[in-house]
């Protein structure tokens, strides 16, 4: 098994090295044949996906209206092959486990958001995994207008600042910045 | 003039290196014309709607190796939409047509289709080397189809290529008679391949000298490859994570230790740090290491491989090896001529451990470098500057600072001074690509020195006119010019609009150029093609492909009037010169004025 490396050591130049996305799944990247299991929820991730990285945000001009956890597909400039490429290397290394608990039930369960593309999976996902039918904002409005087919429970999550927000109001990929665990509450106590 | 029997011509002509000295002797008198062509081995079409494929073919019957380039480079950055155009098939059937004796064919961003390959491995009987670069539409059902029937086949290159998977049998279509190639790349195939197959295949490859694997192909079988290989020179490996035993990669090393000729690696996918130290009884004999495809190696891993490669000319790696990194580079790897240091990390904005420190240390400690493509966090005037006198034997130099318009790092102006540097110092500079905050100063300089410049990559750059007027009427040899979000509009477009003549094409997107603006040009420069592209399309309905002259003339004289759908910003522009006349092939978005 490899030595995994202390993710201290900084290259020399001006960058934070605990900021540097890569050095931070590097490390992840020595133990390769860990299970997905010993990750930790709390596992760091890169600058990338924390819109408020101190160090950047204080250096960076804006580049208009785009958000800095977007990638453009066509800057930087580098070919199709090579983006896709360090794509699939990244999203193979990089994990966001978050727990996830359904109201009433004392056991939990654990998942890749990293894996999902959306909240609609991530619906998909949780009903699957917990047999209930889970609702979030977006679908919470149409269901208050069509009462019968209301949900029994409905999807929260802990952000950075610990408050309990309703899934869907957000980006996704704002919400895989901030979201620290899942709670999946009964609609009849929001 | 003086009369030389026909076989002497082109014996003579036999010994001309470049094929625009072939065009020039072609141009002398009638006789030299029908000799040249009708000995000429080889064609380059730099931009395949310039000519017309059956007018290529008729011109030179005898044709063994033809190369033809597609799509404007600004596609390999996602700026040209799909479908635009580009189809390799009307080249291919032409040649299948008029040339069977076709031996080569190159092709580069272009569309290449299964059935087209199908055709390509019928139609020549002699066919040996296909490369593809860049280019996409066709499977790996494509390729089963050149293996089966291209029984000379020498060279298979497939070079990062977006090629659709259906199965790993394309390589078991190697009919076992096939003992000739020479060149084997198949790096861009994403699926799984047959390992028994491709072991076989080497086997009998005894002329094997370059091979590069995809990701797929495991270290065991790496290793069982090697041992039949001991001429090879060049090597992609497989995978090389470290889900192997430690007697996996032992074998490996020991028999790569055979392979005395190889100087050429690349490939490491995923590699994992402890594969690192395996390769090492290699370095000190390699010319060319590509590690842009694995981020999983840090600094400390990679600095420890390449200070051990002293005889090295080129390296690709990605930024991850950081300033320190690009240090012991510089003082390991005194042969450098190549440098392509790519980004990690393309959020907008990333982060990179790439600055202006880790060139300036390259700079010093590496004279001979003559090609740079340089992804990096910041750069400085005072760096470029430096770099510039350490280094005047560039020839391509291109610096992408990933933040757009990001000025000098330390004093906060623009880095037109730096990039003066550069084009003032090296005067052979044949192809320069731009970044940071930049002004009209900057294109003045490049003007003025950049005698030899052939292409010029533009971004988020300069303030007027003036600026792009100072390139068109400065660089005499300039051939591509491609330009994004940059404020360049029509008075610089029609600045010099004989210019357009001599080059081979203009890109603009996301400037300050009218459809007035293009009609103008379109209707000065019939020998150009002039498509723009439009994201929101509204006016598609209201226009066939061409605008009629009679049109363009009532709008060129009634400047004074209001017309707002002329005055509408063009998104994409793509100016080229051809004799082939308006493209029959163009997609609905593309208007062809």
């Amino acid at each position: 098994m490899a030595e995994c490396k202390d993710s201290g050591r900084s290259p020399s130049s001006s960058m934070d090295s605990s900021t540097h996305p890569v050095l931070s799944t590097t490390s992840s990247g020595c133990r390769p044949a860990a299970r997905r299991d010993d990750l930790s929820t709390d596992l760091q991730l890169g600058l990338s996906l924390s819109p408020a990285s101190s160090l950047l945000v204080a250096e960076s001009k804006s580049i208009p209206c785009t958000p800095r956890n977007r990638v453009l597909p066509d800057w930087p400039p580098i070919k199709p092959f090579l983006r896709s490429a360090l794509t699939a290397s990244a999203r193979r290394q990089r994990t966001l486990f978050v727990k996830v608990y359904m109201e009433g039930v004392p056991i939990g369960r654990k998942l890749d958001l990293l894996l999902l593309d959306g909240y609609d999976s991530l619906l998909a996902k949780l009903r699957h995994m917990f047999k209930a039918f889970i609702t979030y904002a977006d679908v919470m409005e149409y269901h208050q207008r069509v009462p019968h087919e209301k949900a029994a429970h409905v999807l929260t999550y802990e952000d950075q600042d610990g408050d309990w927000m309703m899934v869907g109001d957000v980006p996704w990929e704002l919400f895989l910045g901030s979201v620290k665990k899942l709670r999946i509450a009964r609609t009849d106590k929001c | 003039m003086t009369y030389f029997p026909e076989e002497v011509v082109e014996h003579i002509f036999s010994f001309l290196p470049s094929h625009s000295d072939r065009n020039t002797v072609s141009l002398v008198c009638k006789v030299w014309y029908e000799v040249e062509r009708l000995s000429r081995r080889a064609v380059f079409v730099g931009n395949c709607y310039a000519v017309r494929p059956e007018r290529v073919v008729l011109r030179f019957p005898n044709v063994k190796a033809l190369t033809v380039k597609g799509k404007p480079h600004f596609a390999d950055f996602n700026l040209v939409p799909p479908d635009w155009g580009g189809y390799a098939g009307p080249w291919i059937e032409a040649a299948a047509r008029s040339c069977v004796g076709l031996e080569e064919l190159r092709m580069k961003r272009m569309v290449v289709s299964d059935e087209n390959l199908e055709l390509l491995a019928r139609s020549f009987p002699r066919f040996k080397v296909l490369v593809l670069i860049s280019c996409e539409g066709f499977s790996t059902d494509g390729l089963a189809a050149i293996a089966s029937h291209c029984k000379l086949l020498r060279e298979l290159d497939l070079q990062e290529n977006d090629v659709e998977d259906r199965g790993p049998r394309w390589l078991s279509f190697f009919p076992d008679s096939c003992t000739s190639l020479v060149s084997l790349n198949f790096a861009c195939i994403k699926g799984e391949v047959n390992s028994g197959a491709l072991e076989r295949l080497v086997a009998r490859s005894p002329n094997l000298r370059s091979l590069r694997l995809n990701r797929s192909v495991s270290v065991d079988t790496l290793s069982k490859i090697l041992v039949r290989t001991p001429n090879l020179e060049d090597l992609g490996t497989g995978n090389l994570t470290d889900e192997f035993q430690a007697e996996s990669y032992a074998r490996l090393t020991s028999a790569l230790e055979k392979c005395k000729m190889l100087r050429s690696l690349s490939g490491f996918w995923d590699a994992s740090p402890i594969c690192v130290p395996y390769i090492y009884p290699l370095c000190h004999q390699l010319t060319g290491l590509n590690l842009s495809y694995t981020p999983t190696l840090d600094y400390s891993d990679l600095t420890k491989m390449v200070s051990r490669c002293v005889k090295l000319q080129r390296l690709w790696v990605l930024d991850c090896i950081s300033d320190k990194g690009l240090q012991v580079v510089a003082s390991s790897c005194k042969d450098l001529q190549e440098l392509r240091v790519f980004p990690s990390d393309f959020y907008v904005a990333g982060a990179s451990a790439v600055t202006e420190e880790g060139l300036v240390a390259i700079s010093s400690g590496c004279p001979k470098l003559s090609s740079l493509l340089y992804f990096c966090h910041q750069m400085t005037n005072e760096a470029l500057i430096t770099v510039a006198k350490n280094c005047p034997n560039f020839i391509r130099f291109r610096l992408c600072i990933l933040e757009p318009k990001k000025p000098d790092a330390m004093t906060g102006q623009p880095l037109d001074e730096g990039f003066g540097a550069i084009v003032r110092e090296c005067k052979g500079l044949r192809r320069l690509s731009m970044s940071g905050l930049l002004t009209d100063k900057v294109f003045m300089y490049i003007g003025k020195y950049a005698k030899y410049l052939e292409m010029l990559s533009i971004a988020f750059a300069g303030d007027s006119d003036k600026g792009m007027m100072d390139v068109m009427n400065g660089c005499k040899n300039l051939r591509k010019l491609e330009i994004r979000d940059s404020p360049f509009g029509d008075v610089a477009l029609l600045g010099n609009v004989a210019k357009y003549e001599t080059m081979r094409s203009l890109w603009m997107s996301s400037c300050n150029v009218t459809l007035k603006g293009c009609q103008v040009l379109a209707s000065k420069m019939p020998m150009l093609n002039v498509e723009i592209m439009n994201e929101l399309d509204g006016s598609s309905e209201m226009e066939e492909n061409h605008a009629d002259l009679s049109k363009v003339d009532k709008l060129y004289v009634s400047e004074m009037e209001e017309n707002h759908t002329d005055l509408s910003k063009v998104d994409k522009l793509y100016v080229y010169r051809t004799t082939a006349g308006a493209r029959d092939d163009a997609p609905n978005f593309v208007k062809i004025l």
